[in-house]
């Protein structure tokens, strides 16, 4: 529609138009370094979908309420949506494309086909990537919302730990128990 | 079995088989139909009106044509074919031509050659409305004041079912009036289509669906060509519910490319995915139960409006759901219940997992409580003591000639041990992450819920299934190919084809061709039939083969192959009487039972679903692995109904289009689930199976919100139950809305 | 969306004077989490983006006079795993933990949170009127969709909320924030920054266009060191709060030597209950004491329609959060893993 518009005016500031502007960026995409010059206005999530063809990431609402769009970038888990891709210059992103090691899954890929952690598929992406960067940020010993003891730097992974740290990612088909088990059985 | 994984077993019927999409779906080489691309294809976006009724004196794509990379723009002028289409009534235009029913309704089409274009000379259509006031309570929909939104009224379909004395009286009466708000599918992967003109004049479209068939002929029928000119073919779904039996943008794609000659895909926002499918009908339900002082049901008097919105979609058939399953699982022998689906100018409602049931259960389950409560009876027992068993008669008179283990479904949660009364887990509370309570005003509730839901197309549908197998020697191995136009939304159906084959051939190397309408219809992804229907047909398919194999080693083809196809039926069922409600009309029932347990903080009005206990019966656990998803998925969509879940609509208008208002479950809002999994076949289905989606969608909302007032003694009549409904001084509050 | 140029700063003085070359187009860009998506929703329009994530503002250092200083281009999650605000503020770690999700806290920035803007759906939504969005336009909230906003310090030209957690604890913990602009360095105090949006709800806080926060400071305070956030959702986690609270305690003897307390999801700004902190010091540290410190402060509370029910919400969290600091109950009685 986008959206239903009763042909009001837009936001409290309208430009003066401008024509697209367009910047080169340097990035690195799953190890391959990629030259591409982007419109300024694109996101990372449609210039991995749209210009490099790396469509495992998705766009569930393009408002970083959903969490289907998570990446790595520089090795933290983003909401590709909300980043525009003219501030990723010089920058590491990985996409779960990227998490396979050759042909090799890695062991959260593993663990969600054997623990049926999702049904439909489409949050999994987002899941898988998460997972990756969750798991980092807790063997950092960062706390979360649910740890007992915010000075705590050794957290331990346990069930509530995971839920509220994988909270970020919306799962319709409701494959939460699933996801929760073969994270765990991850995280070990 | 609340952590189910893959079996060490051979992928045969009843094992815990992985899915063969497993792993493109977890390395993201799924091609979801979002994902889709062709080089030199155009985007297409839909104008959508901005009123939720107004008429239209004219629309000028003018303006969006002179942008440039805008390759066409379309109005309800440029449909070649039939202007309207339905799942069941052709009520709704492809594009409104000079009225608007709803916010939201497509007007004009715009293709071009980037999504940022296409959008931007959307907003340059020029619309001249002349904006009405709409008509968005459907309690005044059959007011003699009230707009006509369509030309037979505003009355859908009245379903009434008349059953035993007229004028039943009993020891003990409870009324109750309930309301359900506007549930959304929300699945996460938001409509989408890629539409490709064809040579021969036709046109492929590329998309996900939960039903093909009748897409391709609504398609077919607004584009004024043969169906075999327009060929469907399933792209990854990502999530249905019911969202995409009813056609988004289908027609429209097709429209565009075939103006164009070029192909075009759609894709929706995630805001425009609210105003682009039907949702969960909204209800208002009153309710009298009348039964002896011992809790025996004498009858039930109910009267249950659905607010259909805009356009009929499958109002009819959820409006017959809703009635004949108006009692939920229970014996009484006199009803009285009377279903009216209406127009209204509020989004349009259609199918959403549980379909009318859902409803029906919060009505009739929040009613079986307050007997218990009246009768003294322990509101499990109450419920066994009125179940429905094998040879039990419906308010329809239709007796169930199949397992029926209701009174067993609530002994087994009922029988589950509760969790440990009070968690020293702080993080446990309601509101636990929010740090919101350590304890303080919270108390614990158990509530019970059950549900009763049909399976597969009722009411006299010619209902059927289509299954080729095609069995050859490649590489030296025998290999089988399934074909079919059964749409996989996630439910593990591609899992299920190739056990059957397994099972049935004996064959390991099996293929799932990819869905499409090549093959004969499948019908739809929904009313959790299609592994009862597709496994029917595709058994059937392989007995064929079989038949031709002759007692040969599969191995031995040499260059022969063996091709079969079978259209497959399930037995027949019969339209309701339309004075009695009488008849017939259901395949098959399906059960759940739910036992809630919750802690409510009183002072906060927060709830922490602390158990989930759930039994259901299955007939027959084709993918145990499969089944425990779909328990899962369905409670927790039903909690979500309880407690979150709902479409605001003031004025006609949707006020939370977007994931921070519309909130769903995250997986830390999901409890501990313990489930209970019967195999009781039901000897008229393959393999015994009984639909699994469905049931526990329905039951697990009710026994929620039976924990909150068992915890709260708050009557909490509406879902989903907000903090204000339960906090004392927030109850001035609870009739608002 | 609309075209803008992109520049990426490097150091203040570059984003200062950038802005300046084009005030009526310019804004800057932190984490993007907020704005990106005003801008997608056509709600922001700039015509110059300045990215300044890369300015020389991404530490946590102790301040020259004790207590911390964070740098504005500082990350959500690294702030909250700082082990000095872990150990000292912990308020401040509990809230930004509550907020949003872990994918956004890795993204959005200490000086972006500060500056996100109303979640007031008409806000949000272009085709509405909106007096934040466009002065005069008029507020459909006041009569329509409102369950979520204001019951404090709003007025009939705008009802909306400040949306973000971490505003909350700064404005209990007596922040400060550090801003460069065209006139060199100040210093605003919080609360101070967040406005109430009286008869111009278009403006949410007293900079002038173009100022930039180079850092937020915290004061070195001791009770701090026994401070809680407490949030009220629609869901277990990932949703902004309907209340929140963010309260520090120093009690002895049973008497309140000191507190601090703010609330979240109640009003324009992050609102300080200063009204409650006057009742309580000097006074018992008793819950009838703290209920009457709750009413006092929301005895100014004017609800709207359908938002009633925050005020025995937020009453009741006020006295819980203190009631857990007087007992040193929480994190030392919570149990870990069941």
């Amino acid at each position: 529609m986008d959206v239903p518009s009763k042909g009001t005016a837009g936001g409290a500031q309208r430009t003066a138009a401008r024509p697209p502007a367009r910047t080169d960026v340097t990035v690195s995409v799953n190890g391959a370094v990629e030259r591409i010059k982007v419109d300024n206005r694109a996101s990372l999530l449609d210039v991995l979908r749209e210009r490099l063809g790396l469509t495992g990431a998705k766009k569930g609402c393009d408002h970083g309420q959903c969490g289907a769009c998570t990446v790595l970038l520089d090795g933290r888990r983003v909401n590709a949506c909300l980043i525009l891709a003219v501030t990723v210059d010089q920058a590491e992103v990985v996409t779960v494309e990227g998490l396979t090691d050759g042909t090799r899954l890695h062991p959260l890929q593993a663990a969600f086909i054997e623990r049926d952690a999702f049904q439909c598929g489409y949050c999994t992406p987002g899941q898988l990537c998460s997972a990756v960067g969750m798991l980092a940020e807790a063997a950092k010993g960062r706390a979360s919302a649910v740890t007992a003891d915010l000075a705590d730097d050794a957290p331990v992974l346990d069930e509530a730990e995971i839920r509220e740290r994988m909270s970020g990612n919306l799962c319709r088909c409701g494959a939460y128990p699933n996801i929760v088990a073969a994270i765990g059985e991850v995280a070990g | 079995m609340t952590t189910p994984r893959v079996g060490e077993r051979t992928g045969r019927i009843g094992d815990s088989t992985a899915r063969p999409d497993g792993t493109p779906k977890v390395t993201g080489a799924f091609a979801f139909s979002s994902d889709l691309y062709l080089t030199g294809m155009l985007w297409g976006v839909t104008v959508r009106a901005p009123h939720p009724r107004a008429e239209i004196h004219g629309v000028d794509v003018g303006p969006a044509l002179a942008v440039r990379g805008v390759a066409a723009a379309l109005t309800a002028e440029d449909v070649p074919g039939r202007a309207v289409y339905g799942l069941d009534v052709p009520d709704q235009p492809v594009l409104a031509r000079d009225t608007v029913r709803y916010q939201g309704e497509p007007v004009a089409l715009v293709a071009a050659d980037h999504p940022e274009t296409a959008r931007r000379a959307a907003a340059e259509v020029a619309v001249d409305y002349t904006v009405l006031e709409p008509l968005t309570d459907p309690r005044r929909a059959l007011d003699d004041g009230s707009p006509q939104l369509h030309p037979g009224g505003n009355l859908v379909r009245h379903v009434p079912i008349r059953r035993g004395d007229p004028q039943p009286t009993a020891e003990v009466v409870v009324t109750g009036e309930y309301t359900v708000g506007m549930q959304d599918q929300a699945f996460l992967g938001p409509e989408s289509g890629l539409a490709v003109p064809a040579a021969d004049g036709g046109v492929d479209l590329y998309i996900a669906t939960q039903w093909l068939h009748v897409d391709r002929d609504q398609v077919a029928a607004a584009l004024g060509l043969a169906p075999e000119l327009v060929r469907l073919h399933l792209s990854g779904v990502g999530g249905a519910f019911g969202a995409r039996e009813d056609l988004s943008m289908q027609i429209h794609a097709c429209l565009l490319a075939l103006r164009t000659g070029r192909p075009v895909k759609m894709v929706y926002s995630r805001e425009e995915s609210f105003f682009g499918h039907v949702h969960r009908h909204p209800a208002i339900l009153r309710y009298e139960h009348g039964a002896t002082r011992e809790g025996r049901l004498v009858y039930v008097k109910a009267e249950i409006l659905l607010d259909g919105g805009a356009y009929a979609s499958t109002s009819q058939a959820v409006a017959g759901n809703a009635a004949t399953h108006a009692a939920g699982p229970y014996e009484v022998p006199n009803a009285h219940v009377d279903v009216y689906a209406l127009y209204t100018n509020n989004p349009p409602c259609g199918a959403m997992r549980g379909f009318g049931a859902v409803q029906a259960c919060f009505g009739y389950e929040s009613q079986m409580d307050r007997l218990a409560a009246a009768c003294g009876l322990d509101p499990a027992e109450i419920r066994i003591r009125n179940a429905m068993r094998e040879g039990s008669a419906a308010i329809t008179g239709q007796v169930l000639d199949f397992p029926a283990p209701v009174a067993e479904l609530v002994r087994r949660v009922r029988d589950r041990p509760l969790p440990p009364q009070r968690s020293t887990d702080l993080r446990a509370m309601p509101g636990g992450v929010g740090g919101t309570t350590h304890g303080e005003d919270v108390v614990r509730g158990v509530g019970y819920g059950v549900s009763i839901k049909n399976v597969c197309f009722s009411e006299g549908f010619d209902d059927f299934a289509t299954a080729r197998v095609r069995l050859e020697v490649t590489g030296g191995e025998p290999v089988a190919t399934v074909f079919t136009a059964a749409c996989e939304v996630g439910q593990g159906l591609v899992t299920v084809q190739e056990q059957v084959v397994r099972t049935e051939l004996g064959v390991d190397r099996v293929m799932i061709a990819p869905a499409d309408t090549s093959v004969g219809g499948a019908g739809s992804s929904s009313a959790s039939r299609q592994t009862y229907m597709t496994t029917g047909a595709v058994r059937a398919a392989c007995a064929k083969v079989r038949d031709r194999l002759a007692g040969r080693d599969p191995a031995s083809l040499g260059d022969e192959v063996i091709d079969a196809t079978v259209e497959w039926r399930h037995r027949p069922t019969s339209p309701l009487d339309p004075v009695t409600g009488q008849g017939f009309a259901h395949v098959q029932y399906a059960f759940a039972a739910h036992r809630a347990v919750v802690d409510v903080d009183l002072g906060l009005g927060l709830v922490k679903v602390v158990e989930l206990a759930t039994a259901q019966d299955v007939g027959k656990a084709v993918n145990p692995l499969a089944v425990a998803g779909q328990i899962h998925g369905g409670s927790a969509q039903g909690l979500g109904l309880a407690l979150m879940e709902e479409i605001q609509v003031r004025d006609g208008e949707i006020v939370n289009p977007s994931f921070t208002d519309y909130l769903i479950p995250t997986v830390l809002d999901m409890p501990p689930m313990s489930l209970d999994v019967l195999e009781l076949a039901d000897p008229n289905a393959p393999y015994g199976v009984r639909g699994v989606g469905e049931p526990p969608t329905i039951s697990s909302t009710p026994a929620i919100v039976a924990a909150v007032r068992a915890a709260t003694g708050r009557n909490l009549n509406r879902v989903p139950v907000r903090p204000e409904h339960i906090t004392a001084e927030g109850l001035s509050v609870e009739a608002g809305r | 969306m609309r075209p803008f140029t992109f520049v990426r700063a490097i150091d203040a003085d570059q984003a200062v004077a950038g802005y300046a070359r084009e005030p009526e187009w310019a804004m800057y860009l932190g984490g993007g989490t907020n704005l990106v998506d005003l801008m997608r929703l056509g709600v922001a329009e700039p015509g110059l983006l300045i990215d300044v994530t890369r300015l020389p503002y991404d530490r946590v250092e102790e301040a020259p006079g004790g207590g911390l200083r964070i740098g504005a281009a500082v990350r959500n999650s690294d702030l909250a795993a700082d082990p000095a605000v872990r150990r000292d503020y912990p308020v401040l770690a509990a809230a930004l933990l509550a907020g949003a999700s872990g994918q956004l806290r890795n993204q959005a920035t200490v000086g972006g949170n500060l500056l996100q803007r109303t979640r007031c759906g008409y806000f949000q939504d272009v085709t509405k009127p909106c007096n934040k969005r466009r002065s005069g336009s008029g507020c459909p909230a006041v009569e329509g969709d409102h369950r979520n906003l204001a019951i404090l310090g709003h007025s009939e030209h705008c009802v909306a909320t400040h949306p973000s957690d971490m505003a909350v604890a700064l404005t209990a913990l007596g922040a400060t924030v550090h801003v460069r602009g065209r006139a060199g360095e100040r210093i605003v105090p919080m609360p101070g920054l967040h406005r109430l949006p009286g008869d111009e709800p278009d403006r949410d806080t007293v900079l002038d266009p173009g100022d930039l926060i180079t850092a937020v400071e915290l004061p070195p305070l001791e009770l701090a060191a026994r401070s809680r956030y407490r949030k009220v959702r629609e869901r277990a986690s990932f949703a902004f709060a309907l209340v929140s609270v963010a309260a520090a305690l120093d009690a002895e003897d049973g008497a309140v030597r000191d507190c601090r307390i703010a609330l979240g999801g109640v009003a324009h700004v992050p609102w300080r209950a200063e009204a409650a902190e006057e009742e309580l010091r000097g006074g018992p540290a008793t819950d009838d004491a703290f209920r009457a410190a709750a009413d006092a402060e929301l005895a100014a509370a004017r609800p709207l329609r359908d938002n009633g029910y925050k005020v025995p919400l937020a009453r009741e969290l006020i006295v819980r959060t203190l009631a857990e600091l007087r007992d040193g109950t929480g994190a030392d009685a919570s149990g870990g893993t069941p």
